[in-house]
């Protein structure tokens, strides 16, 4: 019985899958904020690279991985396929389990795998630093790592509440030459004006992201880089479906049940769109599942609208799954996937019913993620412990019917630094959250009309 | 060097032990009964778990405070009020508040019951947080702590320096005639400060839901975020339901029920009669309560006017159910107690909460 399956590092993809070439319809565009007309490429110049650009709007179905991208993802990729024998034989399931790890990248997630992409694009392109927000820390850490390799600077904008709940996450930035701030921080207006409107105010990824933005608009050697929604974003992260799609054939497994934690959607898509892919061309029926908080439901409960990615209104408006800018997730909401938006591939895919989505509370999944850990050993990141649950509920369902499914999950991180969390849940002070979905119709009335 | 009142009631939980649900007016009934003090015993507990050092007590003489600092080995107090005759009375406990208050105490201690928390509020309403230790018969007030152990805990805490977070907890006015005849009528008698510390015994390290003012606004911003001017708003008694009433700046009686439409107040302090007529004259209605007391009562307590006859009329969807995180930690389960078990039942055994800016928790609920 073979528990690890590793690919060569000459198997390491050579390619990006760019589902956009495959949509039953095109993506509807992203909007100018304040003309509130279709986008033009030259409007993204001031925060982004010319490369990243046109890869977000590329109809081309595969896009080439630069050699110097490749050389740096060999540190870590490409990364195992695991068999997850024991959490099988624990929950007595005829169900095969299998489950790609990310978090054998040295920052620990699967962010990495944009995080060198982008920092690259921006490097060739003369830019010398990189503003961004993070909200757990895994994106802010991984751009770290990236601009550190790449010799260029790096500031990142930490969502508060985390910022002082996980302090090994800014550590690690700082080993990697970057500066961390709590947002809202004084060094922007976005930051400041939130500052000034609650002084205590846990801080979210949308204003966050205002901050960066706004920090990569008004200083010329600087650009703005997003870990997850933008089209890029997912593209990026292909490489772990591609990947996984090859490690299953080695042992003659085909996915009858593709699950991915979702939050703003990168490490969903990453493992999903390669099997939606399957699924478009008639090669498969695979169920394609995208798992949420039941405190952010953004797929399950949010309206599908052009809404903006920040809370102050100065990106680009997005056709998405939200539940309104302005929504901010309470900070004691441990399992991560905090982001009011879903990335409009995502979004799309879920419109056009090509992927399934579900919500669950915090406590069922630091239960699943406990299960895990005592059986396979790895202690996951929260949010990847989303997918496990809903795994387990299918594994144990094919208890129930006697089904030998093959699900396959991504493990997108480790939990190391999510300690706290697992300490929160063992002493029973997490509350579940849920979103009010009956009442909430009533305040998405503040979505921006087009 | 913190400044501890230090108060306690040595009749109160007299009555518990030989049946008379509760000991106001009838402490001489109790002994004859049968019954021992129970507070003494319950202070004794407070005491011992309080570390000697960094409190300075203010007190009362003899049984009311005194005796049980003489007994834990406590030097460091000053009796700032002695009781005249020979049974201790309320008048005596307002009277050892007032003198507390004018030596300026940081806190207010009392070991008793809820006529205790009574006593105590009336005396200083909010100038001084204060904080039960629980000896009384009923503890449907949500000033107390949840044993005496915890109450040093949070004392401890307090004196440690380590301390800035107060939250708003109901003083309940039980009416302890109706109560021995069986009926439980309660009221909200006012909203005191409380030192509050969540879970305050279970873990070193505390989640923190910041600022319970704060977290009161959220949820008022959303639910006022929500509301429809063709919709009758049924605001109830406490201080989450009257920040609703402060976003929308009308006044409101804070311990009655108030009616709003259209950002306009309809009516206010209303009656079971008074709800009724107005749900002749409104198709849409809301009900918006927040849990009430120790026990987290949602339907039954303080808000008794929103009576099953009510909610036959309004539907049991018209519950808006609004409590900030830190006051739903230290509510494990809601109750509903609606005066119709039928109906009671219908609520389920769950229910959900708003407790932030479009976010609620499912909170188990028992009937």
């Amino acid at each position: 019985m073979q528990t690890k399956i590793i690919l060569d590092e000459n198997e390491l993809p050579k390619k990006w899958y760019n589902i956009q070439a495959d949509l039953l319809s095109p993506l509807d565009p992203p909007m100018h904020p304040q003309t509130k007309k279709p986008l033009e490429p030259a409007d993204l110049e001031a925060i982004f690279p010319k490369e990243l650009i046109r890869q977000e709007m590329s109809q081309d179905r595969y896009i080439d991985i630069p050699e110097e991208v490749r050389d740096i993802l060999l540190l870590w990729r490409p990364s195992p396929l695991f068999r997850a024998h024991k959490l099988e034989k624990f929950l007595k399931t005829p169900a095969k389990i299998f489950y790609k790890y990310e978090g054998v990248s040295p920052p620990g997630s699967h962010k990495p795998n944009t995080a060198i992409a982008q920092t690259y694009y921006n490097m060739k392109e003369g830019i010398e630093r990189i503003a961004t927000e993070t909200g757990a820390g895994q994106w802010g850490s991984s751009l770290a790592f990236a601009t550190q390799l790449y010799g260029m600077e790096c500031k990142v904008y930490m969502v508060r509440g985390s910022y002082d709940q996980k302090p090994y996450r800014k550590m690690m930035m700082q080993v990697w030459g970057a500066e961390c701030v709590p947002s809202p921080s004084p060094d922007t207006n976005a930051g400041r004006a939130m500052l000034e409107k609650d002084p205590n105010t846990p801080g979210s990824l949308g204003i966050a992201i205002s901050e960066a933005v706004e920090d990569a608009a008004t200083h010329a050697n600087t650009n703005y880089s997003l870990g997850s929604v933008l089209n890029h974003v997912c593209l990026h992260q292909t490489i772990i479906g591609q990947e996984a799609q090859k490690q299953l054939a080695m042992v003659d497994a085909t996915a009858d049940i593709v699950i991915g934690s979702a939050g703003g959607g990168s490490n969903f898509a990453g493992t999903a769109f390669p099997f939606v892919k399957d699924n478009i061309d008639k090669k498969s029926e695979t169920d394609i599942i995208a798992v949420e908080p039941a405190a952010c439901p953004t797929l399950t409960k949010g309206l599908y609208a052009y809404d903006y990615g920040d809370v102050a209104g100065l990106t680009p408006l997005l056709k998405m799954f939200t539940l309104g800018h302005d929504f901010i997730p309470p900070s004691i909401h441990a399992g991560g996937l905090r982001y009011h938006g879903m990335a409009p591939l995502v979004s799309k895919l879920h419109a056009d019913k090509l992927i399934t989505s579900t919500s669950v509370h915090q406590n069922e999944v630091f239960d699943a993620a406990v299960t895990f850990a005592r059986t396979e050993g790895i202690i996951p990141a929260p949010e990847a412990a989303h997918a496990i649950r809903v795994v387990i509920d299918k594994a144990l369902e094919c208890k129930k019917t006697g089904e030998e499914k093959t699900i396959l999950f991504n493990n997108s991180g480790h939990g190391h630094f999510d300690l706290s969390s697992y300490e929160a849940y063992f002493a029973g002070n997490l509350p579940d959250y849920e979103y009010p979905a009956e009442l909430i119709a009533e305040s998405l009335r503040h979505l921006p009309s087009l | 060097m913190r400044s501890i009142g230090f108060i306690i009631n040595p009749y109160a939980g007299m009555g518990g032990a030989v049946g008379l649900k509760g000991t106001d007016g009838c402490v001489d009934r109790a002994r004859v009964l049968g019954a021992t003090p129970v507070s003494p015993e319950r202070a004794k507990r407070f005491l011992s778990s309080l570390p000697h050092y960094g409190v300075s007590f203010l007190t009362v003489a003899g049984i009311m405070g005194e005796d049980s600092l003489i007994r834990e080995g406590f030097s460091d107090y000053k009796v700032v009020y002695t009781p005249t005759g020979d049974d201790t009375s309320s008048n005596d406990t307002e009277l050892a508040c007032l003198a507390m208050k004018e030596q300026s105490a940081d806190l207010i201690l009392f070991c008793g019951g809820d006529g205790t928390a009574r006593d105590v509020y009336h005396a200083i309403s909010q100038d001084i947080p204060i904080l039960g230790v629980p000896a009384g018969v009923k503890i449907y007030s949500s000033v107390f702590a949840t044993t005496p152990e915890a109450a040093a805990t949070i004392v401890s805490t307090l004196v440690c320096g380590n301390f800035n977070t107060f939250a708003d907890a109901e003083v309940l006015d039980v009416d302890e005639e109706q109560y021995r005849a069986g009926t439980l009528a309660t009221r909200i008698y006012g909203v005191a400060r409380i030192p509050y510390i969540p879970a305050c015994c279970q873990c070193s390290k505390q989640v923190s839901f910041g600022d319970e003012l704060h977290l009161q606004q959220d949820i008022a911003r959303f639910i006022c975020s929500i509301m429809r001017d063709d919709t009758l708003y049924l605001l109830g008694a406490g201080s989450t339901t009257r920040a609703i009433a402060d976003q929308l700046h009308l006044p409101c009686t804070l311990l009655g029920i108030d009616a709003v439409c259209a950002g306009t107040l309809v009516a206010s302090d209303l009656n079971e009669a008074g709800i009724l007529d107005l749900l002749t004259r409104y198709d849409l209605v809301k009900i918006i309560v927040s849990p009430i007391g120790a026990q987290g009562f949602v339907l039954g307590r303080g808000n008794q006017q929103i009576s099953s006859s009510v909610l036959k009329k309004t539907g049991i969807n018209a519950l808006i159910v609004v409590a900030t995180p830190a006051k739903l930690q230290r509510t494990p389960y809601l109750y509903v107690d609606c005066g119709d078990d039928t109906l009671n039942q219908q609520f389920g055994d769950s229910i959900l909460v708003i407790c932030g800016d479009r976010m609620a928790q499912r909170k188990q609920l028992k009937h």
